[in-house]
């Protein structure tokens, strides 16, 4: 361990809106090693995004309001810092992928421009070096640097997709959140891009968040995985210890739900039902309504975290009275 | 951006009669919305009324030249014009001809634009590249433009501006229904109803048209506000509505020349206009709010 | 880009034909025989028949439309009926003054409404663009003729800040280029605001943040690039309005350009003269939307590109 760069306690996201209130990110605790990946799995709607628009205090407020949660950045407590201070550290201590790259570029803006705008801003550089460095960094991630004078809808997919990791690296940041960022590619072009941005925080010694609900992205590059349900992350552990030793049902659930290479005749068993409504999540735990395991006690109460090891915990009412307890499905 | 897309998605997952009370229910909490559907009520009842409310003969036709020019008052509400008729009279029979002349143009506009609008996006092609080639040349000309011109060839009368205020709102009615058509036509359900082999005008009619009202209504909704613009304006310059016939904007070209001493006498019909054209306007704004909650 | 202004220009050429037809047509529409009218009631069979020749109004409608197609071209729209004089000399003496009245408007407009919607939908509820908002939609409720009324009312007969009408210096201009500027200010700050919110929501503008530019600089150099396109579009839309705005505003301040003089001409019924004045107004509406078209190119790379 080289020490922590980010550190999340209590986090607490909600969104007001005409409908209701959005209980989106409900009291999560994230922390991540220098240099290695952290995934955070989830479905849709399980707070994900929110999450990582926290650590950038980026929520668009209003309708978003960080209720409670301490966020700490490399050593610096990023909820207190002024508004100015937080623009210093976005694209510079800490920068993010995002999901969709067709709309992540700005379409009236040279993608070179777009590049050396950070680079201007977090290095101060001159026009001219700023530019030099963007063209870098559009060859570092596989463009020509001649293309730099081009706009984004020159681009394919792939390519934008490219472009936005440019702008992440550019400033050298030492945490990268990258939210799902292979979901809207072709699965050809996933692989490269997952490739590349493996190479890059290799050789840049980033740490980095892997935001997906695609369990092979995981397998592939996190060091540790946080699974999210309903706002909450309901299992943490080593990538080890998630893929060989499931504990929570969802967890499992998710597993089982993936095809299975090896087995192609096993049957998938997808997890039934919704997500729960977020607007007015139930008062025990947000998953009951869809696990297999659930008891009584599953409805009214909010299960306490169970540790199997330091890194290692879940939060399920299976446990805390039999820890042997093995689920029926699972790997493990 | 998973979490803010959930709550929006939820919106238009629901049923069609729902729909309607779902964008009612917004409406309702519009205040804005809420306001100009009260006015605009006001308006209706006086000239659903106006016989009720002043004698048409008398207060607002006959001539009554010792009483002219008489500031607002006990007897005279808004004062009287440069004949001596009571102001107040001829604004509520102004309604009546602001509000019949808004409507009818608006829906000649809407049957012939619309009509012209839909076999433009529906058919597509060729048909379309004709219809709405020939309607940019009726575009290029400034709407007022048109609509002056139309009149001064056909002459002032209650008809004529009617047919040219309508005619010269065909293009941009045809624009907006091929816009809501060619959204709506390459659907699952038009296929279906093809597939099942009804015929074009049917499925127009009953399945195209239907489901691209929003945008429609929000549009006529605006331009029966316009069309009462362009009722008054072309009256007040003479090819509208003719004196001694109370209307809006002829009421202010007759006063124009007492404005000097007796500013009433231009004030409360330039008023009756804004405020009857705020509070369609109003509407109109409140129903797109409330069809296309995104924006909100 | 010289490709995509010749394409553009080329458009223009059936679209002129046309609305010279289309207008030409209407006019024919007119009741009563033309000659009687200009010669009057009094007039002899012989003199009207003469004058029927003279005119071509005998022709098809066809063929008096080519004439008169030919003639223009040569840049002669024919002699007014109550004056004698030339259409094409009449207007070009007065179109300067319809020009100076609507680029004093149309820049009065941007230059208000640009900033205000903007700054409206920045602050998005707050008091400003709540104000502001309500502001807008009463402007565009007011017809202009009454907002030139009014403002007449106000600062010429009360105040006496500023001629009623006429054409006389700087100080006339100014009150019937505000009574014009404010129907299109007014829906240009509305066109403004919403494209403004519309983009502020879009990935790209988080895009920026997260690269740690400036909220300040997040307005001016990401969103109001993006956010001018639907508002230059209406820009020039308003440009038309404008235009047809101009016929009632220079009829309420006097105000000798083409406007009024096709309000006179209607009331003379010069039939020239007025069929010149509408070729003239959508003659130049149309060129307002061909510059627009081009400076909607320099705005939008997606629009440059597909015609390089």
């Amino acid at each position: 361990m080289k020490g922590t760069v980010l550190k999340v306690e209590n986090l607490a996201v909600r969104y007001v809106t005409e409908d209701g209130i959005v209980q989106a990110v409900n009291g999560i605790d994230i922390s991540v090693e220098k240099g290695s990946t952290l995934g955070l799995v989830g479905e849709t709607g399980a707070g994900k995004t929110t999450t990582a628009l926290s650590v950038l205090r980026l929520i668009p407020d209003p309708p978003g309001e960080v209720v409670s949660g301490k966020i700490e950045l490399d050593g610096k407590a990023l909820m207190e810092l002024p508004e100015s201070k937080m623009e210093k550290i976005r694209g510079g201590l800490v920068s993010m992928i995002f999901q969709d790259p067709m709309t992540a570029l700005n379409p009236v803006l040279k993608v070179g421009d777009q590049i050396a705008e950070a680079i201007k801003i977090h290095q101060q550089l001159s026009q001219d070096k700023a530019l030099q460095k963007a063209r870098e960094m559009l060859e570092m991630v596989g463009i020509p640097g001649a293309r730099m004078n081009e706009y984004p809808h020159q681009f394919s997919g792939g390519m934008k997709q490219r472009v936005v990791i440019a702008i992440a690296l550019s400033c050298s940041p030492k945490l990268l959140i990258a939210d799902e960022p292979t979901t809207a590619l072709d699965v050809t072009i996933q692989a490269q891009v997952l490739e590349l941005m493996k190479e890059l925080k290799e050789k840049m010694d980033m740490a980095m968040i892997m935001i997906t609900h695609d369990l092979g992205v995981v397998a592939e590059v996190c060091d540790n995985v946080a699974i999210m349900y309903a706002g909450r992350i309901v299992e943490q552990g080593t990538l080890e210890e998630i893929f060989n030793n499931t504990k929570h049902p969802y967890t499992e659930g998710l597993f089982l739900s993936i095809p299975n290479i090896d087995d192609r005749k096993a049957e998938l068993k997808p997890i039934r039902g919704l997500m729960s409504d977020p607007f007015n999540l139930p008062p025990g735990c947000s998953f009951c309504d869809r696990c297999d395991y659930a008891m009584d006690k599953c409805a009214t109460e909010k299960p306490e975290k169970v540790h199997f090891s330091p890194d290692h915990f879940v939060e399920c009412h299976l446990y805390p009275d039999n820890k042997e307890f093995q689920l029926k499905g699972g790997k493990g | 951006m998973s979490d803010r897309t959930l709550s929006r998605k939820m919106i238009p997952a629901t049923k069609k009669r729902s729909q309607a009370l779902d964008v009612w229910k917004r409406l309702r909490k519009s205040n804005s919305a809420i306001a100009g559907l009260i006015l605009i009520f006001i308006f209706l009842c006086l000239a659903v009324f106006a016989p009720l409310i002043a004698d048409y003969e008398n207060d607002a036709l006959k001539m009554n030249i010792i009483e002219r020019l008489q500031s607002p008052g006990a007897d005279h509400w808004f004062g009287t014009d440069e004949m001596g008729r009571d102001i107040f009279a001829r604004i509520v029979y102004g309604t009546r001809i602001s509000l019949f002349v808004g409507v009818i143009s608006v829906s000649i506009a809407l049957t012939l634009g619309g009509t012209l609008g839909a076999i433009a996006g529906y058919y597509g092609g060729k048909i379309d590249n004709i219809i709405m080639r020939t309607l940019d040349v009726l575009l290029a000309i400034p709407t007022i433009l048109l609509a002056i011109t139309i009149v001064a060839a056909l002459g002032a009368s209650i008809l004529n501006l009617m047919i040219a205020v309508g005619i010269s709102n065909i293009p941009g009615f045809a624009r907006v229904v091929r816009a809501a058509v060619l959204s709506i036509k390459d659907q699952e359900f038009i296929e279906a109803a093809r597939a099942i082999g009804s015929r074009d005008h049917t499925i127009i009619l009953k399945h195209v048209l239907p489901n691209s009202m929003a945008p429609i209504i929000v549009f006529a909704t605006l331009k029966v506000a316009s069309a009462i613009m362009a009722t008054a304006s072309l009256s007040f310059i003479g090819l509208g509505i003719q004196p001694p016939t109370p209307e809006w904007g002829s009421m202010l070209a007759g006063g124009r020349a007492y404005i000097r001493d007796n500013m009433y006498i231009v004030l409360y019909p330039g008023l009756a206009i804004v405020l009857t054209v705020l509070s369609l306007n109003l509407i109109g704004d409140g129903l797109r709010d409330a069809l296309d909650p995104k924006l909100k | 880009m010289i490709k995509y202004v010749i394409r553009r220009l080329m458009m223009l050429f059936p679209v002129m034909v046309g609305v010279i037809f289309l207008v030409f047509f209407i006019i024919s529409l007119t009741p009563g025989d033309v000659a009687t009218i200009i010669l009057g009631d009094g007039a002899t069979e012989e003199r009207i028949k003469d004058l029927r020749e003279e005119l071509g109004l005998d022709d098809p409608l066809i063929v008096q439309y080519g004439n008169y197609m030919i003639d223009l071209v040569q840049g002669d729209m024919g002699k007014s009926y109550s004056t004698g004089l030339s259409v094409a000399g009449e207007i070009k003496q007065r179109f300067p003054n319809t020009f100076k009245l609507t680029i004093t408007a149309i820049f009065l407009s941007v230059l208000i409404s640009i900033p205000i919607g903007v700054i409206s939908a920045t602050r998005q509820y707050s008091i400003f663009d709540n104000i502001g908002m309500i502001v807008a939609l009463i402007g565009i409720s007011m017809p202009s003729f009454w907002t030139g009324l009014i403002l007449i009312i106000l600062f010429s007969l009360k105040l006496g800040w500023f001629p009623s009408g006429g054409m006389k210096g700087i100080m006339s201009l100014i009150l019937p280029a505000f009574t014009l500027a404010i129907a299109s200010t007014a829906s240009i700050t509305r066109t403004t605001r919403s494209s403004m919110l519309e983009v502020i929501r879009q990935d790209y503008i988080t895009t920026a943040k997260a690269k740690g530019v400036s909220r300040r600089s997040v307005i001016n150099k990401h969103a109001l690039k993006n956010a001018l396109i639907p508002a230059v579009t209406v820009i020039g839309l308003e440009f038309g309005v404008l235009l047809g705005g101009a016929v009632l505003t220079e009829t309420v301040f006097s105000w000798p350009g083409i406007g009024r003089l096709m309000v006179e001409s209607i009331q003379r019924k010069d039939t020239p003269m007025v069929l010149g004045c509408v070729i003239v107004f959508a003659l130049s509406f149309s060129i307002v939307n061909l510059i627009i078209d081009i400076l909607y190119a320099f705005i939008d790379p997606r629009i440059k590109s597909n015609y390089s």
